[in-house]
This record gives structure tokens, sequence and C-alpha cells, in this order.
């Protein structure tokens, strides 16, 4: 009888010594933590970038059509001289 | 000996298998080699993210600063071109409001049949008129201004020139068009009313004597307006009391 509980510590030292060693390789709650952190700046980061992409591109739409207006002054400026013949 | 070697290894065996079937149940737990894995990749895609973000902040600025610039430009360009004309930015753009209102009204008048058009005559006049006056002013020497002055012009001119031209209206056959005063009238071309019908009769004295007799290809002249006058209406009630008094007959032609 003696033996067999010896023999059952061992097998639950083993066991345990066995299923401990593998909870080691799992990241701990401060790393896991740091990692979703991580993720939810990327997310924001995302946001941010489509948001400015938006931004940029309602610039560049609204300098194409400012561009167009200064030439098209620029244009009638030089009909208005031709017409007032100067 | 042997069974207690057998029972442990047994005892051994089930306590593992516990500890490992636990997590089957629970979430799939994440490696530490997993978990650097995906902090190596977030942390490159926040800095890659973090310099798309300022490479776009600093292109934004640029193009707020090109933008001003552009105003300021436009600004100098027009308050240069009116001084040569010799207005001013009110003028010009109290120019623009009348002609834009002109052109709104001359289209809703371009909607319009020619029988509804007739009663417009006089505004028609009025805005003929109107827009030979702008076609004078300078302004019109800028190209924009001067092309819509020209486009509107010609719209008035086609509009009375429609108004004034004397419409016509060949008569067909009865057995093919079904033409009579009535039908004619009825016509969308002509006055969409077939009560308009003696207008037709009266415009048309000289070849009609009878009222149910046209013959075919007869030019009938289509007077304008969409009402009948008090000598239309007297002539189409005398018209109604002579064909109560006699029996009914089928149209002639």
């Amino acid at each position: 009888m003696g033996k067999i509980s010896k023999n059952v510590v061992l097998a639950l030292f083993l066991a345990g010594g066995l299923v401990l060693s593998s909870c080691s390789n799992t990241p701990s709650d401060e790393e896991m933590k740091q990692l979703n952190d991580l993720k939810a700046e990327v997310s924001s980061l995302e946001k941010q970038v489509a948001e400015k992409q938006r931004e940029k591109a309602a610039l560049e739409k609204q300098v194409a059509e400012k561009n167009g207006k200064l030439q098209q002054c620029q244009s009638d400026q030089e009909a208005v001289k031709k017409g007032l013949g100067k | 000996m042997k069974t207690n070697h057998i029972f442990s290894l047994i005892l051994f065996i089930v306590v593992v298998m516990l500890f490992n079937i636990t997590p089957l149940f629970a979430q799939e737990e994440m490696t530490k080699d997993q978990w650097q894995e995906q902090m190596t990749s977030y942390k490159a895609k926040q800095a890659d993210l973090q310099a798309q973000v300022t490479k776009l902040n600093a292109d934004i600025e640029g193009l707020k600063v090109q933008s001003s610039k552009l105003d300021t430009d436009l600004l100098t360009c027009e308050d240069a071109l009116y001084a040569m004309l010799g207005v001013t930015r009110a003028d010009v753009e109290a120019f623009d409001k009348e002609l834009a209102q002109m052109e709104n009204r001359v289209a809703e008048l371009q909607r319009m049949s020619d029988a509804e058009l007739v009663n417009y005559k006089d505004e028609l006049a009025q805005l003929d008129s109107r827009i030979k006056e702008m076609a004078q002013s300078k302004i019109c020497l800028i190209p924009r201004y001067g092309d819509r002055v020209k486009a509107l012009q010609d719209k008035i001119t086609a509009l009375m020139n429609s108004i004034q031209k004397e419409k016509t209206y060949t008569v067909g056959t009865w057995g093919q068009d079904r033409d009579c005063l009535w039908n004619i009238a009825k016509k969308k071309d002509i006055y969409a009313n077939a009560w308009m019908w003696p207008k037709i009769w009266q415009g048309n004295r000289d070849i009609i004597k009878d009222p149910d007799v046209i013959k075919p290809k007869w030019v009938l002249k289509i007077p304008e307006g969409n009402e009948l006058s008090k000598e239309e209406k007297s002539a189409a009630n005398r018209y109604y009391r002579n064909k109560a008094a006699a029996p009914a007959e089928a149209p002639k032609q």
C-alpha cells in the first residue's frame, strides 16, 4: 500500500510538472493586454489613414477646380483685352 | 509490484489527459511564439500606418496652402478683369443673377405649347428687349457671359417666331384620318381641345361655309389662342341651335 501511494504521488508530480511546463508556453495576461492594445491602435490608425485620404482627395478636387477657374479667368482676360481692342 | 507500476502508469496518463483535454473546451489558446509573431506583425503595421498618417498630414497641409494661394490669385485675376471692363464684382454678380433668372423663365416658356405661349407674348417681348440691352453690356465681353446671352437671345427669338408664324393644317380624308373640325381641334398639336373647333371655323370662313363640311387637301389656318372669342362662341351657339332644330347627320366631306 505504501508503495502504491509513493508511486501515485510520483505519477501526480510528473503529470503536474508536465502540465505546468506546457502552461508556461502561453503569453501572460499582461502580454495579451499589450497585444490587444496594439491591435486597437492599429485599427484606429487605419481609420485615421482612411479619413485623411478622403480629406486629401477632397482638397485635390478643390485645388483642381480652382486651377481651372484661374485658367478660365486668365483666358477671359485675354478675350476681354481683344474685345476692348487693347 | 508489477500491478503497482501499471496502476501508476494509468494514473499518470489519466492525469495528463485530464489537464490536456480542458483547453479543448476552453478558447483556443495562443502560444508564446504566436503572440510574438503577432506583436511583430502589428508593430510593423503600426509603424507603416504612422508613416502614412505623417505623409498624409504633410500632403493635406500642402494642399491647404495651395488652395488658399489659388483663392488669392483668383480674386486678383477677377479684380483685374473687372477693372478692365470698368465694372465691379457686384455688377457682375447682379448680371449673372438676372441672366440665370431669365434662363430659367425661358426654359419654362419653352415647355409650353404654342397655344399657351400666345398668352405670354408680352412677357416674351419684354425678355427680348431686356436681353438685347444685356447684350450691349461690357460684361458680355467675358466669353462665358457673352455665350450665355447669345444662347438666350436665340431661344427667345425662336419662341417669338413660333407664336408669330401662322399655323396651318391640311385636311385629310374622313375615311383615313377621321378629319372633321372637332377632331382637328382635339389634336395635341392643334388645340388639344375639341371644343375649340369654332375657332378653326371662324378663322377659315372664306372656305368653310358649313362647319360640317370640310374637304380633303384644304389648308386651314389655325388661329392663335387657347379660348374662344365672343364671336366664336356666338357662332358656335348658333350652330348648336340649328343642329338641335334639324335631325342629326353624319359628318360630310
